[in-house]
């Protein structure tokens, strides 16, 4: 079934209409990720406070959580977690200037910036997690 | 095919819902431009506290995360200080952000009050129990 | 050049799309080959149109997945040869290509669009002076002509029926900005709420789709900011 007459099923499937991006411009697509990144670092959130509970039970508990997830496979998941990160947090900015009604006629040129400074300061940040769990 | 339902009365009255107390307008009218200023504010506020969390853990240092050193940090006064603030930060922002995805939907609009006190509940709950932690050390 | 137009038609009960060859020439509208397919090929093909000329608003069709008005969409600038011709999203299709409105302009109703003055006096009239700089500061947000193609890509508008939309609220901007108005706080009443200004999230589509090149979505951030310090006046005034 095509993607879009799955929504006249009803309201509760209409929420994929966010990340509908056919026949959109970039500044959609900036919306879409913005709103899915902000839903996975929510879910982080609560996953890090979980993870913060473990120094409650002392040295070892806490010990045995990192051995679990400072580990290469994990490390794949910490990439795209930064780069989620990242991403929301450099659009954010932009967002948020263009939402106080500044900059709106330079509004191309900063989604592009806002994409290449997401892109450097993600690789940078993913090189050091790689060389720290890989112990480089 | 399912109908796309336009209700009557937002047709009739012009697409305003009729509201029945003033008090009630008020609250709402100032609920949202307050939770809207908050979260920019809050963005802002991450945008800098996040970086820093993250320098601080993953570049300043190579033992970071080691047990000796999270203790050493959460003894410090100023680091809880600015544990704190990130973490007040962060439960706003993140439960804001997901109240406002909410309201968003037709969901949202036929329970915005409970939604409203549940995203309040659980930011408090966020916060309080990040704080609990905070200050056991 | 024989160019294919698959358009989706709905009559009531069933959706299908329907294929048929269009011979375009330079210069031929989407409209004109809409009109070409109603008379050659199948008289229940139903479109809005009227003036062709870009001024009504009516004819605001996705053509390839975006809005466009079909009167201004010459054919051969496409640069395709086969044409997906769809109803604007975001509002319920009656038949083929035509849409329900009455909620867009209730919408647009319910920001009351016209000039609110406490001196209004039919008996004895005022002159409304107004300098060109004040005339510029709204100008832009004058050239609205409804044609929904902003609120059928709003992402808001696709998932809540009672959002107000970028046209309703470019509206009440450039009523607001008008220096002979006074019914600022009238408007703010309306926009200042969880299905006005609140909802938008600037994914800023409505502007790059606008054929009248209003900037709805620099009206709404605007108009936000505005609602914002009225809400905190009343905040502070207590009332």
């Amino acid at each position: 079934m095509h993607l879009r007459e799955f929504f006249q099923e009803g309201d509760s499937m209409n929420w994929l209409k966010w990340f509908e991006i056919r026949g959109k411009s970039l500044f959609s697509i900036a919306f879409s990720l913005h709103r899915l990144t902000g839903v996975v670092l929510a879910f982080y959130l609560i996953m890090h406070l979980s993870y913060l509970t473990s120094l409650r039970f002392g040295q070892e508990v806490y010990e045995s959580f990192i051995a679990t997830t400072v580990t290469p496979t994990f490390l794949v998941f910490d990439i795209l977690l930064v780069l989620a990160g990242v991403y929301h947090g450099v659009n954010g900015l932009r967002l948020i200037l263009h939402e106080f009604g500044f900059a709106y006629e330079i509004r191309k040129p900063l989604l592009y910036f806002t994409y290449v400074v997401t892109l450097i300061v993600w690789l940078i940040a993913s090189y050091q997690l790689y060389r720290y769990v890989m112990g480089v | 095919m399912a109908d796309r339902f336009i209700p009557a009365l937002q047709i009739r009255h012009g697409g305003v819902k009729m509201e029945k107390t003033e008090k009630a307008l008020h609250t709402k009218r100032v609920l949202e431009p307050a939770g809207w200023i908050l979260q920019l504010l809050t963005g802002l506020l991450l945008a800098i506290l996040v970086t820093f969390h993250f320098y601080e853990i993953h570049f300043a240092s190579h033992n970071a995360m080691e047990f000796d050193k999270v203790v050493e940090r959460l003894s410090d006064t100023g680091y809880k200080v600015m544990y704190a603030l990130l973490l007040l930060s962060v439960s706003f922002h993140a439960f804001n952000g997901l109240r406002a995805i909410a309201f968003d939907t037709e969901f949202g609009l036929r329970n915005s009050r409970t939604i409203n006190a549940i995203t309040a509940l659980i930011i408090l709950g966020a916060f309080f129990y990040g704080l609990s932690l905070l200050v056991m050390f | 050049m024989e160019v294919i137009f698959r358009i989706k038609r709905f009559d009531g009960t069933r959706q299908y799309w329907g294929e048929y060859p269009v011979p375009a020439e330079k210069g031929m509208t989407v409209l004109e080959g809409l009109y070409f397919i109603k008379e050659k090929y199948d008289g229940s093909l139903a479109f809005r149109a009227s003036c062709r000329m870009a001024i009504c608003g009516s004819c605001a069709i996705k053509i390839n997945g975006k809005p466009m008005l079909a009167c201004e969409t010459q054919i051969l600038h496409l640069n395709t040869t086969k044409i997906n011709i769809e109803p604007l999203d975001n509002f319920k299709v009656i038949k083929d290509l035509i849409t329900e409105f009455e909620g867009f302009f209730s919408k647009h109703e319910a920001v009351k669009p016209y000039l609110i003055r406490k001196d209004d006096n039919y008996q004895e009239p005022v002159e409304l002076v107004q300098t060109p700089e004040e005339l510029y500061a709204y100008y832009d947000y004058t050239l609205c002509i409804k044609c929904g193609a902003c609120y059928s890509v709003c992402p808001a508008a696709a998932t809540r029926e009672d959002y107000l939309g970028p046209a309703a609220m470019a509206a009440a901007y450039r009523f607001n900005t008008d220096s002979r108005d006074e019914g600022s706080a009238e408007r703010f009443a309306v926009v200042c709420t969880d299905k006005g200004v609140w909802r938008c999230h600037f994914a800023a589509e409505c502007s790059e789709v606008c054929p009248k090149g209003v900037e709805p979505a620099k009206a709404v951030q605007k108009l936000r900011f505005k609602s914002a310090i009225y809400a905190l006046k009343r905040i502070f005034s207590g009332r």
